[in-house]
């Protein structure tokens, strides 16, 4: 569905000094910064899959995106979606695919959705039987029925982003890219729309590239995870390999009642990291240990809360924001096996 | 059949979208166009006070309001387009969401355009109704009406395309405006808007024959007065200076759209 071979974008933009006497110094000599946003990608996706693509602000995730989508021309490499160069920005090309922008509204704002909708059908030449039903269809799931004949520019940003995704569908595209499309919403709607999508894509089987900086949205969704650190790859393979980077072990956390608990010699043997207040312990177990260990601790000490980790990811995620090169070794060892 | 489809459904948004502020859009078409011809009517009443019979290159007062009165009708529907939302689109990376659709960026605006000429169209007729009733113009038969119409059609296709050349130069400047002030200004002296052209060296005017300005508002002028002798010439003159920005846009457009970043995406 999509072969990224070897793929490049870089901009120039031009360095420009403080004040007035560097305004009038680049204005007769200026001095050109070439940046690379990313930097010989490669990547095979296949059709029905749902891949998450992670990195953060930067990285060049959107970058990747907007070449996907033919919107800006790669610098180096080749790039195939669907068949189609999408630099060459044909008319076939651009009626299987769909792009949602959380950020940026592609409903116009002075009109009704429904409105847009029709303009919309006109564009991509949907018979009407099948229009009606995909409206009707999609709004009962989505819950918006009573939205379609609003101004777009009096919804909440839940409501407008439910339209959006509904417009980017009508068109039944055979690859969605889906930019941070549960940003600024509330954990209802952020909810809705991830079921939405996921009973969307079970239905249709398309293909779907999510970006998203909301871990809950990747674990919802992505079957496959791609990680892009400064315009490279940092990782590629399945979601559940990717807990597993920084290691096998689980998580399980401690709450106690009383702060001296930490003295006792128990813990020496154990992987375990407090807190400050030192009322709660890490500790990192083995699978098989998980269960023993846990059972003494409750029975042994004052236990008030227990749990484990909640979203594995997550804190993989952070980990590696804070610290790249992990996933750089970690990718070059995987390469070498 | 499909195509056309497209082009009347964005025409029909388009249409929506202008009257969706109606005030807004009223002040900004009909309200510099009111100003601007009460500042040349004083103006030229303050010119003719003093000699009230006076007559400059065969304009009297009333000859001279006449004219201007004219000029306020042929602005509306000649020069009434601004491509102030094109290269808005390209600047805060709204294209992205056109170039993504089977329908492309130009004729997304150019459908607007012809919406725009309509409603337009509308307006210059019913200011045209208020100033017959009020006997501002007196003079005026079906034909020449509709000839001057068809004239002012064809020269705002120019005019669009200047625009719209304006517009995505949006892929290299931060701000069009500024542009588009420059040939306000340019075009009100050299098309006749600010002071008919008989009042120009003749030379000058020769000369002038052979660029586009003119043809913007002097003769359009002459033709609702009832002047075709320079109809030919004119369809000549345009339809050149259509070609020249035609093939220009596409350059233009072509370069641009390889430097697009489509920051703020």
């Amino acid at each position: 569905m999509i072969e990224a071979i070897n793929l490049s974008k870089s901009f120039t933009s031009y360095k420009k000094q403080d004040g007035i006497t560097g305004t009038l110094k680049s204005f007769f000599h200026r001095v050109p910064i070439k940046k690379s946003a990313v930097n010989q990608f490669n990547l095979s996706i296949k059709k029905g899959e749902i891949i998450g693509l992670l990195g953060p602000n930067g990285a060049g995730k959107t970058t990747l995106m907007k070449m996907f989508t033919g919107i800006i021309v790669p610098s180096e490499g080749e790039l195939l979606v669907n068949g189609h160069r999408p630099s060459e920005r044909s008319k076939e090309f651009r009626k299987k695919i769909a792009l949602v922008m959380g950020q940026k509204s592609q409903l116009w704002w002075d009109i009704p959705a429904m409105d847009s909708f029709s303009l919309l059908q006109k564009y991509y030449e949907i018979p009407e039987k099948e229009f009606r039903e995909k409206v009707e269809y999609m709004s009962t799931l989505l819950g918006v029925k009573d939205l379609l004949h609003v101004h777009v520019r009096k919804l909440s940003l839940g409501e407008r982003m439910k339209l959006e995704l509904m417009a980017s569908l009508l068109h039944s595209p055979e690859i969605i890219f889906l930019d941070e499309p549960t940003i600024g919403l509330d954990l209802v709607a952020q909810e809705n729309i991830r079921n939405f999508i996921k009973e969307y894509h079970r239905k249709n089987n398309i293909t779907i590239i999510l970006t998203s900086h909301y871990m809950a949205d990747v674990q919802a969704l992505c079957d496959r995870l791609v990680l892009i650190f400064k315009g490279t790859k940092g990782y590629d393979g399945p979601l559940n390999d990717f807990e597993k980077i920084l290691g096998t072990k689980k998580s399980v956390y401690f709450t106690f009642k009383d702060k001296t608990i930490h003295d006792d010699s128990y813990w020496n043997e154990l992987d375990s990291t407090w807190n400050e207040d030192r009322t709660e312990v890490e500790i990192k177990l083995d699978e098989q240990q998980l269960r023993n260990v846990s059972s003494e601790i409750l029975a042994k000490f004052p236990v008030i809360e227990f749990h484990t980790e909640k979203m594995p990811i997550e804190k993989v995620m952070k980990t590696l924001m804070a610290n790249p090169d992990i996933i750089l070794d970690h990718s070059s060892q995987e390469g070498e096996k | 059949m499909a195509n056309l489809l497209k082009w009347w459904q964005t025409m029909r948004i388009s249409w929506s979208r202008y009257t969706a502020y109606r005030l807004n859009f009223f002040l900004q078409v009909i309200g510099p166009a009111i100003v601007f011809f009460f500042i040349k009517y004083s103006l030229w009443s303050a010119i003719f006070s003093q000699e009230p019979h006076k007559v400059i290159q065969g304009y009297d007062f009333q000859g001279m309001i006449n004219y201007h009165v004219w000029t306020l009708i042929v602005g509306l529907v000649a020069q009434g387009h601004t491509a102030m939302n094109l290269s808005e689109d390209i600047r805060l990376g709204r294209i992205s969401t056109y170039l993504i659709y089977p329908f492309n960026f130009w004729e997304f605006h150019t459908a607007s355009f012809f919406s725009f000429q309509i409603l337009q169209f509308c307006i210059a007729l019913i200011s045209l109704g208020i100033l017959l009733a009020i006997g501002v113009i007196s003079s005026l038969t079906l034909s020449t009406l509709c000839i001057g119409f068809l004239f002012c059609f064809y020269v705002s296709l120019f005019w669009y395309l200047l625009q719209y050349l304006t517009g995505i130069l949006g892929f290299w400047l931060e701000e069009t405006w500024m542009l588009r002030v420059i040939l306000q200004i340019v075009a009100g002296f050299l098309s006749g808007a600010i002071i008919p052209l008989e009042l120009y060296p003749q030379k000058f005017v020769a000369f002038l024959n052979y660029t586009p300005f003119p043809y913007l508002t002097y003769y359009p002028v002459k033709v609702f007065s009832g002047d075709y002798s320079h109809l030919m010439q004119a369809f000549l003159v345009i339809a050149f200076w259509i070609g020249i920005t035609f093939v220009l846009n596409h350059l233009v457009w072509k370069k641009g759209i390889k430097n697009y970043t489509a920051a703020g995406m």
